[in-house]
């Protein structure tokens, strides 16, 4: 078996993710002991919280449908060397739009509601995502940076809105519009005491047409084409500008679908604290996935109960918050660098 | 007159942090590295900065230790990009992420904690001056050390052979390399410079200007300030102007909350994010036409490095 092709190549496969995993536990573990925490328990209690009940893998479903839709949304501008950070700000601007349909005409039935709701949201998301697209497309204007700040922008409308015009006098002072009526919600599943919503399902059909969309069409050479050498691609006919905008208000659009199911599902109203940093842990599992719509699938759900298991720990373990995002950070560190020093390693 | 006056030294104040990050995200880039990570290397320069005031009760502590902090995070994006050849937007972003878990994580302790900051000047002699004297006054000790700072920093960058050299590492690594230099080096010295200056910005920001800590407190003002380094084309001289009208923006913003109109403050509070964001618009291709870009950058910004 010395040299077989199959096991070098599963070795050559399997190599970054094993060791970028082994580097993160590693760094993780030192992180918790340095911290006067024991890493043993804290892990076991990190495994118990992301799927140990019912009640745990609900919690940890709600999360990943945002998260997997977030990775979604950064993974396909990815595709033509985008580097979007802005499915946050999508997410919320979705929102915004969709919830502009509800508070339109509450009283509307679900054959109407849902449609408009839904529309609306994939609208805002869009134009959120399309901006960005435009400045690069037009200006050159570099997408990370406008992202980001877009991000800003959109949280302070969402804020405008639920303080200002938007409020429910109802609420006594707890800045939030009213209550979605259930006309506004996406369907529920229930099994075995375990909750969620047909967007789940959705977002995952949603996942695999990109998968095949992307990797088993001409679009995706196109877009590989201009992520490797744009000059080429504009030779061969493949013009920049439209491609640019479409792209980022397709994965505008993914974000803003995340916004309106945690509004309308999820906390029944637009609040400021619509979204947990869903785009900005979507963006690293995009990244951890190598911005494969397959292998985003999993990790989102590995990352939904890492964030479940956070709220677990910070009743249980008297563990602060923050510590997910630390957690994330450094998972995102182990791979990035093992990556890199991989294919430097390779190259030399 | 001295209404404008008094706009003027509130935009300078609220402009200090930004002014600084811009000044330390220039050096960095004019070696011929971005580092998204300000904001990350601000806000542990905050949190450092306000713990160290706190624990001492000595804000030049305070501002000391922000600046290492960020000077300590930055080393993780030399480590990334210069070491392991990570792609530096995501080695910066990495570095934004860990720099705002890790300045949450401990800085949970820090709520509701009171500082005393530096001591007013508003009844010093310097207030008594005619005409600028209250303006002076108003200012405190960051917008002076930014000011030295920013001085020192144009003149040895523009004006002396260690600049010329610093410059050179960001316009071509190939004629550094042929001097006998090495661009990864000065590279090195460019992050940490950076991380240095941003760690001294998140720091003025919460030991000078809003004395308290709350996690993600700088609300985006590092990443601004990188944008404001594409504004400013690159020319430290530049900062201090390009950080005005950040200051401006949200002086203006505060100036029309205090006067009563009828505008809510949240519609307002996104003008310190729209009035840079069209600046940085109307700048961007003017920048890149007129070669102000170090070269060395122009592959980053293409999206391809």
């Amino acid at each position: 078996m010395k040299n077989s092709p199959i096991l070098t190549l599963l070795a050559d496969r399997l190599m970054v993710p094993l060791l970028g995993t082994t580097v993160f536990i590693a760094l993780a573990a030192a992180f918790f002991h340095f911290n006067g925490y024991p890493p043993g328990k804290i892990f076991v209690q990190i495994l118990k919280g992301a799927f140990g009940d019912a009640f745990s893998i609900t919690t940890t479903l709600g999360k990943t449908l945002p998260i997997l839709l977030c990775a979604l949304a950064t993974a396909l501008p990815a595709r033509m060397g985008l580097i979007s950070v802005g499915a946050e700000g999508q997410l919320y601007f979705g929102a915004l739009a969709g919830t502009a349909a509800v508070l339109a005409h509450p009283e509307a039935s679900a054959w109407l509601m849902l449609p408009a709701m839904l529309a609306l949201a994939l609208l805002g998301g869009a134009l959120w995502g399309a901006i960005p697209g435009v400045l690069r497309a037009a200006l050159g204007v570099n997408e990370t940076i406008v992202t980001i700040l877009l991000n800003y922008l959109a949280i302070k409308l969402v804020e405008y809105a639920v303080y200002g015009p938007w409020k429910d006098p109802s609420n006594l002072g707890w800045p939030a519009t009213m209550a979605f009526p259930g006309t506004a919600q996406f369907p529920a599943i229930a099994c075995d005491g375990v909750a969620s919503n047909w967007a789940l399902p959705f977002a995952v059909v949603l996942a695999l047409a990109l998968f095949v969309l992307v990797e088993k069409s001409r679009l995706g050479s196109a877009l590989a084409l201009l992520r490797s050498n744009p000059r080429v691609a504009r030779l061969a006919g493949i013009r920049y500008a439209p491609h640019c905008i479409a792209v980022m208000a397709l994965a505008g659009m993914l974000a803003g679908l995340a916004g309106i199911v945690q509004a309308a599902n999820v906390q029944n109203h637009l609040q400021p604290d619509l979204s947990s940093g869903y785009g900005y842990v979507g963006f690293l599992v995009a990244w951890l996935a190598g911005q494969s719509f397959l292998r985003i699938i999993p990790l989102a759900l590995v990352m939904g109960g890492l964030l479940s298991a956070a709220d677990a720990l910070q009743l249980f373990a008297q563990l602060p918050y923050a510590n997910t995002l630390v957690l994330q950070a450094l998972l995102f560190i182990s791979v990035l660098g093992v990556g890199a020093a991989r294919s430097k390693w390779r190259r030399a | 007159m001295s209404a404008m006056l008094g706009l003027l030294s509130v935009a300078l104040l609220t402009a200090t942090p930004v002014w600084l990050a811009t000044l330390g995200e220039t050096l960095t880039q004019r070696t011929g590295v971005i580092n998204l990570g300000v904001e990350g290397q601000m806000l542990v320069g905050a949190a450092a900065g306000f713990a160290a005031t706190y624990l001492s009760g000595n804000p030049w502590l305070g501002l000391l230790a922000g600046a290492l902090a960020g000077m300590a995070l930055s080393c993780l994006h030399a480590l990334l990009c210069l070491v392991l050849g990570v792609n530096q937007i995501a080695s910066g972003l990495a570095v934004l992420f860990l720099g705002n878990g890790l300045s949450s994580f401990y800085g949970t302790t820090l709520v509701d904690k009171q500082i005393t900051g530096f001591h007013s000047l508003t009844h010093s002699a310097a207030a008594r001056w005619p005409v600028v004297g209250q303006f002076i006054a108003e200012l405190t000790p960051s917008v002076y050390l930014a000011f030295a700072l920013w001085l020192a920093c144009a003149v040895l960058l523009l004006r002396t052979q260690a600049g010329l050299v610093w410059r050179a590492s960001g316009e071509s690594a190939d004629a550094l390399r042929m001097l006998g230099k090495s661009p990864a080096r000065w590279r090195l010295a460019g992050i940490l410079v950076g991380g240095l200056f941003t760690g001294l910005a998140g720091a003025a920001l919460s030991v000078d200007y809003t004395r308290t800590w709350v996690a993600q407190m700088t609300a985006g003002r590092g990443l601004l300030a990188v944008g404001l380094v594409i504004v400013a084309r690159w020319n430290p001289w530049l900062a201090l102007p390009v950080a005005l009208i950040y200051g401006l923006a949200e002086a203006l913003a505060l100036r029309l909350q205090s006067l009563g109109m009828n505008v809510s403050p949240y519609l307002l509070g996104t003008l310190p994010y729209l009035v840079p964001l069209i600046v940085l618009l109307l700048s961007y291709r003017a920048s890149r036409r007129r070669g102000a870009m170090p070269q060395e950058l122009s592959g980053v910004f293409r999206g391809m490095a």
